[in-house]
């Protein structure tokens, strides 16, 4: 390729300042060294509207490896596409080997962007937290109802469930070793607590329905009944 | 009065979604409603199959998707009842060539036609579950006593609250009586308990599900059959019947005789 008269190429209808490809996933949106935003953007935007079907809802990744564009760049080709056919950038390689992923796993609940102190507000949540979800609180983190096997709950402060506990809690996340686990029935996967790792005793049946509290004692950690 | 749409689904593979498709349509369809079921396992189809009619098919669900044939063509209809179709899968293409929204205006239009339209989910939660969920209003998840496929459900309940589908039925398929009464499967009842949602109905473990299947004509045709019954009773429940589930295991033949004399 030559690179030294892009610019009379651009002048050309055949210059394309962007190069869709598609793959198994989806489309890569790999941006010519050469262009300019203003270049890209535009095709992009006509290819859009020409073939708004074929690109409706699919999955986009935006590969700068070669073109790199600015924060502001990339959000507005990420409008652009949302807006036109509701297709979603899901990751942007920034270098080889290098990528950044913008789709959030499923049913991730996250909390407001809280403070840096324990003491914000806690994360309520009112429903069973089911297989594979995964609840993050920056704070304090309460369950109005089971947590179920392959589910974690995961809390910089405590974590309190109104329910059975029997996937995975993790308390004071951040490092926190005087957080507690408290749950009406303990049958966990695993709890953590800070940075230790407790599993319950293989084949020890949980007495039902008690109310039980994990939390460190010496090196380990240790549930307690109330 | 429109119909209602109804997807099959389990996470898990192998727990009998596609029999159970099989049998509850057939059983609705013998009370005389008009039922069409839909393979949505694009590229591994086997709902034909278990009805007995794959040497039919001409056109599948992909063909009606693309526009290469009316929706009519595409159905067919069973050997025994007249008022009951099956829409087949693709069996040469893969699950990216539907997409949710066009399986949802499939489904519309289906249920102005039909009075019961099931949808047959693929295993997994990837693009196939998410058109065989997009177009129904209610889901019922099929879970053996298995942890595996315990775990399996709960993800794919958690899923279908997700996607706002509040209306999911549980059916426990394969419960073998005597292991739970030893104490080595799990029972009704803590899967219940752990899944939290609404029991349909218990379908028995049974050799006549291999049979039946092999042979291509559904359990419920069968009146011996206690998994046949078990469907037949999960039927009627489903049609807004009371017809009680019963603790372990459903009436059997000769239950629902002892009931017929007794009245009891």
């Amino acid at each position: 390729m030559q690179k030294s008269d892009h610019i009379t190429r651009m002048e050309n209808q055949e210059f394309i300042p962007l190069q869709i490809k598609a793959n198994r996933e989806g489309f890569v949106l790999l941006p010519e060294e050469a262009a300019s935003f203003q270049a890209v953007f535009a095709y992009l935007k006509n290819r859009l509207e020409h073939s708004r079907d074929f690109f409706r809802h699919t999955k986009m990744v935006l590969d700068l490896r070669f073109r790199v564009f600015s924060i502001e760049e990339i959000q507005s080709i990420d409008s652009l596409l949302k807006e036109s056919c509701g297709a979603g950038l899901v990751e942007i390689k920034l270098k080889e080997g290098f990528s950044l992923f913008t789709e959030r796993r499923e049913r991730i609940i996250v909390p407001p962007p809280a403070s840096k102190d324990v003491e914000g507000v806690p994360l309520i949540v009112r429903q069973t937290c089911r297989s594979g979800a995964r609840i993050v609180s920056q704070s304090d983190c309460l369950v109005l109802g089971d947590v179920n096997p392959g589910a974690e709950v995961i809390a910089y402060g405590d974590v309190v469930v109104f329910g059975s506990l029997r996937g995975l809690a993790h308390a004071g996340a951040a490092g926190n070793r005087h957080a507690k686990i408290w749950a009406l029935s303990m049958e966990p996967n695993q709890l953590r607590i800070a940075d230790m790792v407790a599993v319950p005793p293989r084949g020890s049946k949980p007495v039902p329905k008690r109310y039980e509290v994990a939390l460190v004692r010496g090196e380990s950690i240790e549930v307690v009944t109330v | 009065m429109a119909g209602r749409t109804i997807v099959v689904t389990s996470g898990k593979g192998g727990v009998g979604k596609t029999t159970t498709v099989a049998n509850i349509g057939t059983a609705l369809a013998k009370k005389k409603h008009s039922v069409v079921l839909i393979d949505g396992d694009i590229g591994l189809r086997n709902l034909d199959v278990v009805m007995g009619l794959e040497n039919r098919i001409v056109y599948n669900l992909v063909d009606i998707i693309e526009g290469r044939c009316r929706k009519e063509q595409a159905m067919i209809r069973d050997r025994k009842l007249g008022n009951l179709c099956i829409i087949p899968a693709a069996q040469t293409r893969d699950k990216d060539s539907v997409q949710p929204e066009q399986m949802k205006r499939l489904c519309e239009e289906l249920a102005e036609e039909f009075d019961y339209v099931f949808i047959d989910c693929p295993a997994g939660i990837e693009q196939g579950f998410k058109n065989a969920v997009a177009g129904a209003q209610l889901a019922i998840v099929v879970t053996t006593p298995e942890v595996s496929a315990i775990r399996d459900a709960d993800r794919v309940i958690g899923l279908l609250e997700a996607s706002m589908l509040r209306d999911v039925h549980l059916i426990v398929n394969r419960l073998n009586d005597r292991m739970v009464k030893k104490g080595d499967m799990m029972s009704t009842e803590d899967i219940v308990a752990l899944l939290a949602i609404p029991l349909l109905g218990i379908v028995p473990e049974s050799e006549d599900v291999v049979v039946s299947t092999n042979r291509g004509v559904p359990l419920v045709h069968d009146r011996s059959s206690r998994a046949g019954a078990a469907f037949q009773g999960i039927a009627a429940r489903l049609n807004g019947e009371d017809v009680p589930v019963h603790n372990g295991r459903e009436l059997g033949f000769r239950d629902f005789f002892r009931k017929l004399f007794t009245g009891q």
